[in-house]
């Protein structure tokens, strides 16, 4: 594994740090660009805070802030470190690791496919991980726990829409077209089995249809961040060969990169997250667009920002959740509408707009 | 006009008057079956007595008398009407945008209608009139904005772009839509099963503010057809042949919103029926679009009263929406198309 860019001399130091983790003479040597630092450090900063005012937030009691930190390290009043430790916090993490995996997955399937609209959700994977996990929840003969039927879903959705269209690295939006055909057949499939069951049973799979993190079972969150830190690194890994991969398979080829491998392995992340994802909080497919923009817009140029992307989501689900229980309380608005209503305009703006860049 | 005739009768040589015949032939059968199966009790037989009795006064089977004329009857009456018209909707649509996969649910001006319907009824409004004029003016507003991203540069040319866009705009209201429901409790009560779209349980008088504006449409689509079928032909010869594009345009986005919106109000948003109507159509009788239109008279009902009997049958004591139904056909069908070497234009 040798840099494209090898020579300390030739990364321009004002931009970049030259860090050798493993000592001087090491072949190990990462490249970081100092304004995706600062960016990164930013959007940790963001989520952190938006996390403390999610933790502080709520219909129950109001809180003073030292009040919430030291029932978050449980310390005071029983009921508050109830409130804070057992019914906030694992919404705020639920929706951290939701919104990290949505748009890690975005993040990265936009890359391979050289195309700012291929998201998961567009491509129908979130719709067939739904239908797969309502299957499994409505007990329909099959029993795989939900986690496991959404990943499932997700990676029957991406089959075949992929294997309808042919390869993914082709540029133009057929096979965004034929994942909202995918899309709207496993949605449709969805429906026919809510239909079907008794009113408790279509209620407790309502939140998969339209995404939310009020259910989020505890499995589904443990297998989803156990899932979101081995792909988080996963990416890290790739972000090299996919910065070169943007360019062209015949670039990229040349500079050394296994461009199919390549491409192999972050389609995988970008299957496997959103499946896991989907079991907790339903088709939020929107952040998957959402976060990568947001992190695009503000990392630097010609660079794949998979963890600043990774934390924007996060960033935009927790504060989606967060808007959702404000703007109309005591009515919780689930955050799979807010982020729509957020991310639609956005696609549509990206789409229609001629001077807008349709590749990432 | 002779030559003109000639040159737009290319395609498949089949008699369009046999094809005619033998598809409302089809749907007269269609008809029949969905008058005899039903999801309840009542079996062929019993209906089929009650149909035959129906003239007498006095009928001995008084339940199967019930559900054949009051349930089953006033379905198939809505079903005929949405079909044809979400089916004469679509293939004006794919006409006048020249992209075979105009479709009025997925480009969003169902869910624009829909979206305009869950408006009133927040503000209040509840006669049923009102909701048919609503809906169509919702639809014409979803119509605008797809004649205006049409005309964006770049987009025009490229089918599928138009279509992503549309979806987005429909995903955009129905997200809209859900908000309100979730908002308005007296809301969501009064247009729950509207909203999933279905023919089960309407009334036949859900269908009588439907007919001024249909009537208006039928009318102005007769006369439109031949200017369409110049428009087919490029700008410059339909105007070289006397017609005013921007015009026919202007009434061809009119028509559809009154077809759209009066099928929508009396059926509930039903994506994917425009979509396989002329897609059939063009099939069976080639791409001249006023034979596409005559066959998307029989076609349309055709499609929507066949979904409607399978979603009774399919899982018996209760129903399934028809939109899932009509979404479990067309998509296949939009894939299909999407695959193809070369996306056909229109």
């Amino acid at each position: 594994m040798t840099s494209p860019i090898d020579a300390p001399s030739s990364v321009r130091q004002d931009k970049y740090y030259l860090a050798l983790p493993l000592g001087q003479r090491s072949p190990l040597r990462v490249i970081v660009d100092k304004r995706n630092l600062l960016v990164n450090l930013l959007l940790l900063g963001l989520l952190i805070l938006l996390a403390g005012i999610s933790l502080n937030t709520g219909s129950a009691a109001s809180l003073s802030l030292p009040a919430t930190l030291r029932a978050l390290f449980g310390e005071g009043d029983p009921l508050d470190i109830f409130v804070i430790r057992d019914l906030r916090l694992p919404r705020v993490v639920a929706g951290i690791a939701t919104g990290g995996a949505f748009a890690l997955a975005g993040c990265l399937m936009q890359t391979v496919a050289r195309n700012r609209l291929a998201t998961p959700g567009i491509v129908g994977l979130d719709n067939g991980a739904t239908a797969f996990a309502v299957a499994s929840v409505v007990g329909t003969g099959i029993s795989l726990a939900p986690p496991a039927m959404a990943l499932t879903g997700a990676a029957v959705a991406a089959a075949l829409t992929f294997g309808l269209t042919g390869r993914i690295g082709v540029r133009g939006y057929r096979f965004l077209v034929a994942g909202i055909g995918v899309g709207a057949v496993f949605g449709a499939i969805t429906q026919l089995m809510l239909t079907r069951v008794s009113i408790d049973a279509a209620n407790a799979a309502y939140p998969w249809t339209v995404g939310s993190l009020n259910a989020r079972p505890d499995h589904a969150v443990l297998s989803l961040s156990l899932a979101l830190l081995p792909a988080l690194l996963a990416g890290i890994w790739l972000t090299r060969s996919l910065t070169v991969l943007r360019l062209s398979d015949a670039v990229a080829i040349g500079l050394g990169i296994a461009a199919g491998r390549c491409r192999m392995a972050a389609l995988s992340v970008a299957v496997i997250l959103p499946g896991l994802a989907v079991a907790v909080a339903g088709p939020v497919g929107m952040v998957a667009l959402i976060g990568p923009e947001f992190a695009r817009q503000l990392s630097a140029r010609n660079t794949v920002p998979v963890l600043g992307a990774t934390l924007a989501g996060a960033v935009v689900m927790v504060a989606a959740d967060l808007l959702g229980r404000v703007l109309l309380a005591p009515i919780e608005i689930p955050v799979g509408i807010v982020t729509a209503l957020i991310g639609s305009p956005l696609l549509l703006w990206i789409l229609l707009n001629p001077n807008a860049r349709t590749t990432p | 006009m002779r030559v003109l005739t000639h040159c737009l009768s290319f395609g498949k040589p089949r008699s369009l008057i046999g094809l005619w015949l033998g598809l409302t032939g089809l749907l007269t059968a269609i008809a029949l079956l969905s008058l005899l199966y039903g999801a309840g009790d009542v079996g062929p037989a019993r209906a089929w007595q009650a149909l035959q009795n129906l003239g007498t006064a006095a009928s001995y089977d008084s339940e199967a008398r019930f559900v054949t004329a009051e349930l089953r009857a006033p379905r198939l009456w809505i079903g005929l009407v949405v079909g044809a018209a979400l089916g004469i909707a679509g293939a004006l649509l794919q006409a006048v945008t020249r992209n075979p996969l105009a479709e009025p649910g997925l480009l969003g001006v169902s869910a624009g209608a829909a979206f305009a319907v869950t408006l009133a009824i927040l503000w209040g409004a509840d006669a049923a009139t009102l909701r048919v004029s609503v809906a169509q003016l919702g639809a014409l507003g979803g119509c605008l904005c797809v004649l205006a991203a049409a005309r964006l540069q770049g987009i025009g040319n490229d089918p599928v772009r138009l279509i992503l866009a549309g979806a987005i705009l429909s995903g955009l209201l129905h997200s809209l839509s859900s908000l309100i429901l979730l908002y308005d409790q007296y809301t969501a009560d009064e247009i729950r099963f509207w909203v999933v779209g279905s023919l089960a349980g309407r009334q036949l008088d859900d269908l009588v503010p439907l007919f001024p504006s249909l009537a208006v449409a039928a009318l102005l689509t007769v006369i439109l057809a031949r200017p369409l079928a110049a428009l087919a032909l490029g700008e410059h010869v339909a105007i070289g042949l006397g017609h005013h594009p921007r015009i026919v345009r202007l009434l061809v986005i009119v028509v559809v919103a009154l077809l759209v919106g009066g099928a929508t109000a009396a059926a509930g948003p039903i994506a994917f029926v425009g979509l396989v109507v002329p897609f059939a159509a063009r099939a069976l009788a080639g791409p001249d679009i006023r034979r596409t239109l005559w066959l998307c008279l029989p076609l349309g009902p055709i499609v929507v009263v066949s979904a409607d009997i399978v979603s009774r049958l399919v899982v018996p004591p209760s129903e399934l929406p028809l939109g899932v139904l009509t979404a479990l056909i067309g998509a296949p069908v939009l894939i299909g198309v999407v695959r193809g070497r070369r996306l056909p234009t229109l």
